[in-house]
């Protein structure tokens, strides 16, 4: 059985005795670039600079040799352009201020600020102000606020959907080539289209717009889920007509060969709690995930992927009940996030897409044995029945140690009854 | 008079900044926590009472809730907004020494770490529990923690971070403040951090949430 079937299998929460792995298939289930290169040495695989293929968080490129290497399962396929606009295209070499020389798009203009603070700017225009920094201590971007001075009576929706257009004739080229490019693959595929995420507040500052305008601000946004209800429904009513209006576009060319599609990033969960009532997620957010889930459950037998870090366990049923068929990271050391529990209540009618290892404690501060320990564990628990795809907790942040990458591939290969590195 | 000071707090807890906010929705075009601290103060009250029978009553009713999951940060991000509105009204008596405060608490997320909405919650709410706060912003580095120390002898300092690869230099700053100030009361949060990191970098205190921030710092100066 090849890996495109394991993964409909799963999707389907059929049994395949295995787990069917992902790495690097969406933005929330990558590896840092710095990590890549690691386990590229580490394995042995061909010396060249890694790409940046989302470089918001600095995720690097899982080709295939690396791809064999970790046993992965699902590739993803993402949009012409990253977080800040600029095309991925025309590669060349950048070096970090960690020292590891990596390739970017040829528009990743960046400039520096006087404390030596990495600075990206929209489209890559240097003419414009930056949109994101990277410290140089860190290891990954942050959103710059960008937020005008709030007139309520001049807020107007469309200054907060101008990053959410109908797709253009050549964005549909670019998705038919990207698709063509793996019609004859044996793996699994999710695209990564765009245009879904309702209120996700890594969008919400616009990095990608030169001149953002309306709500940008986090912390705004986030008193506006209360304080400009009215307001923010209207956001999400147009962006879930438009969102509709390119499904409809995206399934003409995608149909089958896509089996699962990420819908939406926002954060409902906190370490220990949520960042809403239960009764707010209904009112705001779920008739239009609803609207976009029914869409493509009527239309496609595409899985629809739900992010959202933290302590989500009462927004379980919500989710399903909202359309979702998949979710993401599943943080299993949240309040409330127990394995077991959650495969007990849940498991029948979610895919846990995650939930493989802990990335806060365990993968980058435990020991190799307490690695294994956990995957084995989770693994046990979360492949019965289908409904898992392994990944960690989130992205594996740098400096995650290469010792304990390994032992949760080894632990991984155990558990699918193949033979260790 | 005590009918305007539960006012002002009623307005801190659910979030009424002025007249024009349309939140919450049951107050709307009620005075909030601007006009009324505004009226209170021409109405002879002192800034004293105002701030301790009022604003912190409001801001410690919120912090409890937030803690027990019944409101959420959208909400408390309002409160800290209406408690903002009121204190505007107050800050000359800040400089004039007719409020008297708790003490004064440093803060900022660690070298690397640009997320601050948790940290932001935090200051508030120790703000609005009494202290004077001096809040560093992000990006913070152990010289400007350490420069801080100096200004506002005395102090405390709380510090967050939000990611793995930030604690690290948490664990970085602490270090560095012990050798300049091996006494120095450091209290600590972020999502990843636990009670176990907390005693292992050797800070002193860890609070999982806001309001126990508060009551930890409280305890220090009772």
């Amino acid at each position: 059985m090849n890996s495109r079937e394991l993964f409909n299998l799963t999707l389907n929460h059929r049994d395949t005795g295995k787990a069917v792995i992902d790495f690097g298939a969406t933005p929330v289930t990558g590896i840092h670039v710095l990590v890549v290169e690691r386990l590229r040495k580490y394995f042995g695989l061909s010396d060249k600079p890694v790409k940046v293929v989302e470089p918001y968080q600095m995720l690097g490129e899982i080709d295939a040799e690396l791809q064999q290497a970790l046993g992965v399962d699902i590739i993803g396929l993402s949009a012409r352009c990253n977080m800040f606009g600029i095309p991925n295209e025309n590669w060349r070499e950048m070096k970090m201020h960690w020292g590891q020389v990596v390739l970017v798009p040829g528009s990743f203009n960046t400039t520096t600020d006087n404390e030596g603070n990495l600075l990206i700017h929209p489209e890559g225009d240097l003419s414009v102000p930056p949109s994101a920094r990277m410290p140089r201590t860190s290891y990954f971007f942050d959103a710059i606020i960008r937020q005008e001075p709030i007139d309520e009576e001049k807020l107007d929706v469309s200054q907060n959907l101008e990053e959410f257009g109908q797709v253009t004739d050549s964005d549909l080229l670019y998705w038919k080539n990207q698709l063509n490019s793996v019609k004859d693959t044996e793996k699994g595929v999710i695209v990564n289209f765009g245009g879904t995420g309702l209120g996700d507040i890594a969008l919400v500052p616009a990095m990608n717009l030169k001149h953002p305008k309306g709500i940008r601000d986090v912390a705004e946004w986030y008193m506006s889920t209360v304080m400009r209800t009215d307001y923010v429904h209207a956001i999400f009513e147009k962006q879930t007509e438009i969102a509709i209006h390119n499904l409809t576009r995206y399934k003409e060319i995608a149909g089958d060969l896509a089996q699962a599609i990420f819908i939406c990033g926002t954060d409902f969960g906190t370490q220990d709690s949520t960042f809403c009532s239960p009764e707010t997620f209904n009112e705001l957010y779920a008739p239009y995930y609803r609207k976009i889930n029914n869409w493509i459950h009527k239309n496609t037998r595409w899985s629809t992927f739900k992010h959202s870090c933290g302590a989500v366990e009462p927004f379980m049923e919500l989710f399903i009940d909202a359309g979702f068929d998949i979710i993401n990271p599943v943080q299993i050391n949240a309040t409330g996030m127990n394995p077991v529990k959650l495969k007990e209540k849940y498991g029948d009618r979610l895919v846990f897409w995650g939930g493989g290892v802990d990335t806060q404690k365990i993968l980058p501060f435990g020991t190799p044995a307490e690695v294994e320990d956990q995957v084995l564990r989770e693994c046990e628990i979360f492949t019965p029945g289908g409904g898992f795809v392994f990944n960690t907790v989130h992205n594996i942040q740098a400096n995650t140690p290469v010792e304990n990458l390994v032992a949760m591939i080894n632990a991984l290969r155990k558990f699918n009854g193949e033979k260790t590195i | 008079m005590e009918d305007i000071l539960n006012k002002i707090a009623h307005c801190i807890e659910f979030g009424k900044i002025n007249k024009q906010s349309p939140y919450p929705p049951d107050m709307k075009d009620m005075d909030g926590a601007d006009e009324l601290t505004k009226q209170a103060l021409n109405t002879g009250l002192s800034p004293d009472d105002i701030l301790k029978k009022a604003l912190v009553v409001g801001m410690e009713k919120i912090g409890v809730k937030f803690r027990e999951n019944k409101v959420f940060v959208p909400q408390v991000l309002m409160s800290a907004k209406a408690f903002s509105a009121a204190t505007v009204h107050l800050k000359p008596h800040f400089s004039n020494g007719s409020i008297k405060r708790k003490g004064t608490f440093v803060i900022g997320t660690v070298a690397g770490d640009l997320h601050d909405i948790g940290k932001n919650i935090v200051a508030m709410m120790v703000e609005g529990n009494g202290w004077e706060v001096i809040n560093l912003g992000t990006d913070v580095k152990t010289a400007q923690f350490i420069e801080a120390i100096k200004q506002h002898s005395g102090c405390i300092l709380g510090m967050s971070a939000l990611l793995t690869t930030t604690m690290v230099n948490m664990e970085k700053t602490v270090k560095g403040i012990r050798e300049v100030f091996p006494d120095q009361k450091i209290i600590i949060g972020g999502a990843p951090v636990t009670k176990e990191f907390c005693q292992k970098i050797g800070a002193d205190y860890y609070s999982p949430d806001p309001q126990g921030a508060v009551e930890m710092l409280n305890k220090l100066v009772a």
